[in-house]
């Protein structure tokens, strides 16, 4: 399996976002600002990694939900203020934001796709990023799924070259025998 | 890259209920007609390009926009993907209930993947996935869809994008200034002020051979993320530029032979800047028939990756593309007379989006009644 590196986040649904920020800042000097939930638990899955990721790499980035808080806030602006939404929130709710300031933040040039995440999540990631490594389009790919529903996990994964897929793939068979960095807040 | 059909195809839009019926009007020059909404706080009005409105909910609409695609003989769908691209998924109901309940729990809060679910379960799909990045959404479904189905993963792929009319669209588009105050929608005008968002659902159905109805084939295409900025991508076109000739060499062709270049075109300051920029690093000022499609459906965001192509690929072939009547003042070389080109003439098409994500795929169309295209 060309799996090189895994990461897994998890925290309370309770954690609140300045947590994850501060935990943000021991692995990146200069975090992005304005930044909403779903991006800085992305973040905080990729930036461990950050060190083995190269610029001829791929993200495959799944989530169960948007970010809720910022949905929210959208919602309520428009439809019961009926005010316009505040612009940062409103980019931030493009569901590929998060996949953007990761690839920003570890300097990644390749593909960088968002698919809701199901219950095939892993395969579907996986099957979407061996076509661009077996094309030669990236040396590597970083998956990395997000699911919050309640407690938060964030699992991420890093390829380097394709990886047989035989059945259903997840987490834990992706990073068998490798030490993965586990982060529990 | 092996080439994929787009074997049958389907879309509701601004000019017509129907694939034809709209590439009838665009290929006649007859826009269709505008509805508004207001900007909240600033009470001002803007033009939205709503397709027809039918009393469907969304699960009904979808579900006749897929019957429509794959016909009245439809084989069973357990070869088949189904890739739901949009932007907007279930908004517009989650709108409605924020504005009924006087506001929003985060148990209100549905999957990402929901639709996607509950299609594949209804509809007996092998698979089912939703692919969301933003105005690219469409056009990576068309592309990884394609691949998936060379890698043998699936035998048929259906790509399902819609963007609904969303009132945090209308007004987030509105509050980052980028929705034209003028409600002309003029890309590549020197006084271009902005974009027309529209609605659209549109349906498409891939496969390795050319079926009973092919629109067209897609011989390749590219998406990469420029991570220079999340909302506009580099202005000296050096990314799009990049990103168009990687999809020209999966496609083995190159620029000299596109006959035609479907530009993304939003009318925004600095995505038709960028993009005339990229061009011009692409072909000089030697280039192939450009065309323009937002005028005609809005912005469709996530859905314009298809709307936009299905359309295009059915206009060509009813006859000549409608001229642009700005041409002699706009920032790259916009048809100034209807263009007749060939059915099965080759397609270069732009899509650039939100978060960096940048596309372009390329495409053949295929003769109508005549199968299989020109090889």
């Amino acid at each position: 399996m060309p799996v090189i590196a895994a990461s897994e986040i998890r925290g309370l649904a309770a954690t609140s976002d300045k947590q994850l920020k501060a935990a943000l800042g021991q692995w990146l000097d200069n975090p992005p600002r304005r930044i909403d939930r779903l991006i800085l638990q992305g973040l905080l899955a990729a930036a461990p990694l950050k060190q083995q990721v190269r610029s001829s790499c791929g993200l495959y980035l799944a989530s169960a939900h948007p970010a809720r808080a910022t949905m929210g806030a959208l919602l309520e602006a428009v439809c019961v203020q009926h005010k316009q939404p505040k612009p940062f929130e409103f980019v931030n709710s493009v569901s590929n934001a998060a996949g953007f300031h990761i690839a920003q933040q570890l300097g990644m040039q390749g593909p960088n796709l968002f698919i809701g995440a199901g219950p095939q999540a892993w395969s579907h990631l996986l099957a979407l990023a061996n076509l661009d490594l077996r094309d030669g389009l990236i040396e590597q790919a970083l998956l990395l799924v997000c699911d919050e529903r309640g407690d938060f996990c964030v699992q991420a994964v890093l390829l380097e070259g394709a990886a047989e897929q035989h059945g259903a793939a997840d987490f834990a068979r992706l990073s068998a025998g490798l030490e993965v960095q586990r982060l529990q807040l | 890259m092996t080439p994929v059909y787009l074997q049958r195809a389907a879309l509701h839009c601004a000019l017509g209920e129907d694939l034809s019926t709209a590439a009838l009007a665009l290929q006649q020059g007859r826009p269709a007609a505008a509805g508004q909404f207001q900007l909240h706080e600033l009470q001002e009005p803007r033009r939205y390009l709503y397709a027809a409105q039918t009393g469907e909910s969304l699960a009904q609409r979808l579900d006749r926009l897929i019957d429509e695609c794959l016909g009245a003989h439809a084989q069973a769908l357990d070869d088949c993907l189904l890739i739901v691209a949009s932007t907007s998924l279930d908004i517009a109901e989650l709108e409605a209930l924020t504005a009924s309940q006087q506001g929003f729990s985060p148990a209100d809060s549905t999957c990402l993947d929901s639709l996607a679910k509950q299609l594949r379960q209804r509809r007996g799909f092998a698979a089912a996935f939703t692919l969301n990045t933003a105005c690219t959404s469409a056009a990576n479904g068309l592309l990884y869809g394609a691949r998936l189905i060379n890698a043998g993963q699936y035998r048929r792929a259906l790509v399902l994008s819609f963007e609904t009319p969303s009132a945090i669209a209308m007004q987030g588009f509105g509050a980052l200034m980028l929705t034209s105050p003028s409600g002309q929608y003029r890309p590549f005008h020197p006084e271009r002020d902005g974009l027309l968002l529209g609605e659209a659902y549109a349906c498409v159905l891939l496969g390795p051979e050319p079926g009973d109805a092919p629109l067209a084939r897609l011989l390749g295409g590219f998406s990469a993320c420029d991570t220079s900025s999340l909302t506009t991508t580099r202005e000296d076109g050096s990314h799009i530029h990049w990103v168009m000739r990687q999809a020209l060499r999966s496609a083995g062709c190159s620029a000299q032979q596109v006959e035609l270049v479907k530009l993304h075109g939003t009318a925004t300051t600095a995505n038709d800047l960028a993009e005339s920029n990229g061009m011009r690093l692409l072909y000089g000022e030697q280039m192939p028939t450009l065309s323009l499609l937002k005028p005609w459906l809005g912005h469709t965001l996530g859905a314009c990756g298809l709307s936009e192509s299905l359309l295009l690929l059915k206009a060509l072939q009813l006859g000549p593309l409608p001229a642009v009547d700005y041409a002699a003042e706009a920032l790259l070389p916009l048809a100034a007379r209807p263009q007749a080109l060939a059915a099965d003439s080759l397609l270069l098409a732009n899509f650039f989006g939100f978060g960096g994500n940048n596309a372009s795929i390329v495409l053949q169309g295929c003769a109508q009644g005549e199968q299989p295209c020109r090889s």
